[in-house]
């Protein structure tokens, strides 16, 4: 689809919000519809521009700007939005189903007598090429089975601080902190906690099952969050100067998959078929745990830290096995 | 005129009249400021009508009683008609349109569409609602567009693939008949023309972009077999599974990270904190070597004490790396 069709289409769409007698408010249009100010006063100058046959003013679209609303007049033809698209139904859809599998609605209930009205309003070869299309997606989605989930959702629900105790994989240790909760994530195939941190003093993810302990807290959560910024997952982390730089030697491919999780990962190759894997860390710790498990089969060519500690941790494990 | 106002006011004015209009009627009135002759207004009027279906708009045909072919849009297949929501089913219906907002797939900008559509009746359900956000990683989301455009219309599409244990990408010609996440990764199975069958592809291991067959873009490519299913090919496992009954396992957590016993992918079969704050815990293992790799993680504050295979397995991981990085000195 083309930018032009989709502006069109968002213009189509807005047009019936601002019909109604008391008009609309331009901050929320603006955030309804992710636009600015600005993009949307153009949206305008070309509404008005439009109308019927014989496109004198009084058949032309007309709008006029009081305060923060716009009223538009002179468009009863788009005074209704257009009806759901293939691909919005479809979308609705593969969402449906991914929420049911997760346990966020049971099989029978509002969601599904929800679906079903919204199959109602598609006309029937819609419906057919929806739905058939949307069950060969399959989008996975664990069920969050979280101990702390009641609580977690609660903190939500009711915008109020959590405390919690949380396990940094990357640093290895346990702490305790104050957050204010905003929306649960599935991404990676975990589910994560976004939540300001007020001791990192910015957004953080946190991962489910690396939660030890979750407290509501008495502090409400301040604002609306409308956007949000998704942190660097495992993966995009972008680390700064101080970081590690790690370079390993695999056997085989085993390199390649393990880069493929760390796309900022570099890989080469060479004639004997081995994989010299180099990446950045801040962290040492967790990279000494993952690499116990490829055992001999990687060489730690630096930093030689990295190889004091899986030595050390290896022969203090063996220790325990012994 | 713009093209924009073009459509706007096409639409508005067969929206508008009660009867249908006939391409004269819209050329003295749409079209009367274009350039170029009747043929050239008449290509225009059709790529137009094309431009408005792509929008899920349909501009119906219709015989008119002297010969000549009348063109309209009908309010019932236009407007949104009235959901009629029980308010549990709006709360549903909001939450599931906010899935895919952000989520950086092809699913983001019609569920932000299907949001508006909903609030204009319905107002918007924002309150007692904990959201949930479905977000796929960003290096994705250009393949994951074309793929599902071939997906949807039924077209070949085309890319370069480089497999896991290949050096050089391949092009690939593939149907593709369906798409699914696993593990955080997507993946696209369809049938595959240079191997013959029905493949999985991993998509971050496309290395090339995705392009969609545009020829006869209004037919489809290929027939989706009857019996797919993508359940079953999601359910397609790495590494395969050991010819191995399943193990029971034990394993001894310390203190600190005890709370994680639950958080592998293996089903816990009971689980026993100790005095000291240690935790033992039993699993159903049915992938040893991916339970090896899950306990190891722990580096430390965890031991597999059962059975006699694992401890096994755990050891010679260990002796391994020890004395690899012993020999690296």
């Amino acid at each position: 689809m083309t930018t032009q069709t989709r502006r069109l289409q968002r213009m189509l769409l807005m047009v019936p919000f601002m019909t109604g007698e008391d008009g609309a408010s331009i901050p929320e249009l603006c955030r309804r519809f992710g636009v600015s100010k600005d993009e949307l006063m153009a949206d305008l100058n070309v509404l008005w521009m439009c109308g019927l046959p014989d496109y004198t003013p009084g058949r032309l679209i007309d709008f006029r700007v009081e305060g923060d609303r716009v009223f538009v007049s002179m468009a009863d033809y788009f005074a209704r939005p257009f009806r759901l698209t293939r691909e919005e139904a479809l979308t609705i859809f593969v969402a449906g189903r991914a929420l049911i599998t997760a346990g966020a609605f049971p099989r029978k209930g509002p969601l599904s007598t929800a679906l079903e009205k919204v199959a109602g309003a598609l006309s029937e070869g819609e419906v057919e090429s929806a739905s058939a299309i949307a069950s060969r997606i399959d989008v996975e989605m664990e069920s969050y089975s979280s101990k702390w989930r009641t609580i977690i959702e609660k903190g939500l629900k009711e915008k109020r601080a959590l405390l919690i105790e949380y396990y940094s994989y990357s640093r290895d240790e346990v702490s305790e902190r104050e957050v204010d909760p905003y929306t649960l994530l599935w991404s990676h195939g975990h589910w994560y906690l976004l939540a300001y941190c007020h001791d990192a003093k910015d957004d953080r993810l946190f991962r489910l099952d690396r939660i030890k302990s979750v407290e509501l807290g008495a502090a409400r959560v301040e604002g609306d969050r409308e956007e949000f910024r998704v942190p660097a997952l495992v993966g995009e982390y972008r680390p700064g100067r101080k970081a590690h730089q790690v370079r390993l030697r695999f056997a085989g491919v085993e390199g390649r998959r393990l880069a493929e999780k760390w796309p900022a990962a570099k890989v080469t190759e060479h004639d004997d078929g081995s994989i010299t894997v180099e990446l950045r860390t801040r962290n040492l710790s967790w990279l000494s745990n993952y690499l116990l498990r490829f055992g001999d089969r990687v060489k730690i060519e630096s930093p030689k830290e990295l190889r004091r500690l899986v030595s050390g941790k290896a022969s203090e494990m063996l220790e325990m096995y012994s | 005129m713009d093209k924009i106002e073009r459509l706007i006011n096409l639409t508005a004015v067969l929206l508008d009249k009660q009867s249908p209009l006939t391409f004269d009627d819209l050329k003295s009135t749409v079209y009367r400021d274009e350039t170029g002759g009747a043929v050239a207004l008449k290509k225009m009027f059709e790529r137009d009508k094309e431009e408005l279906r792509d929008m899920g708009i349909e501009v119906r045909t219709v015989p008119l009683s002297d010969d000549r072919t009348g063109y309209t849009i009908e309010g019932d297949a236009y407007y949104l008609p009235h959901l009629e929501l029980e308010p549990s089913e709006k709360l549903a219906l909001a939450m599931v349109s906010r899935l895919f907002l952000g989520s950086g797939t092809p699913f983001a900008g019609p569920a932000q569409a299907a949001l508006c559509k909903i609030a204009f009746d319905e107002g918007d359900q924002g309150d007692g609602l904990a959201e949930i956000h479905w977000v796929s990683p960003p290096r994705e989301r250009e393949a994951l567009a074309a793929i599902m455009e071939g997906l949807a219309k039924r077209k070949f599409i085309t890319f370069s693939y480089r497999a896991l244990d290949r050096s050089e990408p391949s092009e690939r010609e593939v149907e593709p008949y369906g798409l699914f996440s696993k593990n955080g990764y997507w993946y696209l199975v369809g049938q595959c023309h240079l191997r013959g069958e029905l493949r999985c592809f991993k998509l971050d291991r496309i290395v090339s972009d995705v392009k969609v067959s545009r020829t006869s873009p209004r037919s489809p490519d290929f027939e989706v077999p009857e019996d797919f299913e993508i359940e079953s090919s999601a359910s397609w496992e790495w590494p395969p599974p050991k010819d191995l009954e399943d193990v029971e396992a034990r394993v001894v957590f310390a203190p600190r990270l005890a709370f994680a016993f639950s958080s592998g992918r293996s089903k816990v079969v009971s689980s026993k904190r100790h005095k000291d704050g240690s935790l033992e815990a039993t699993y159903e293992v049915a992938d040893p070597e991916q339970f090896v790799d899950w306990v190891l993680e722990f580096g430390p504050d965890a031991r597999v004490v059962s059975p006699p295979e694992l401890t096994g397995m755990v050891a010679e991981r260990l002796q391994g790396a020890l004395a690899r990085a012993e020999a690296g000195k």
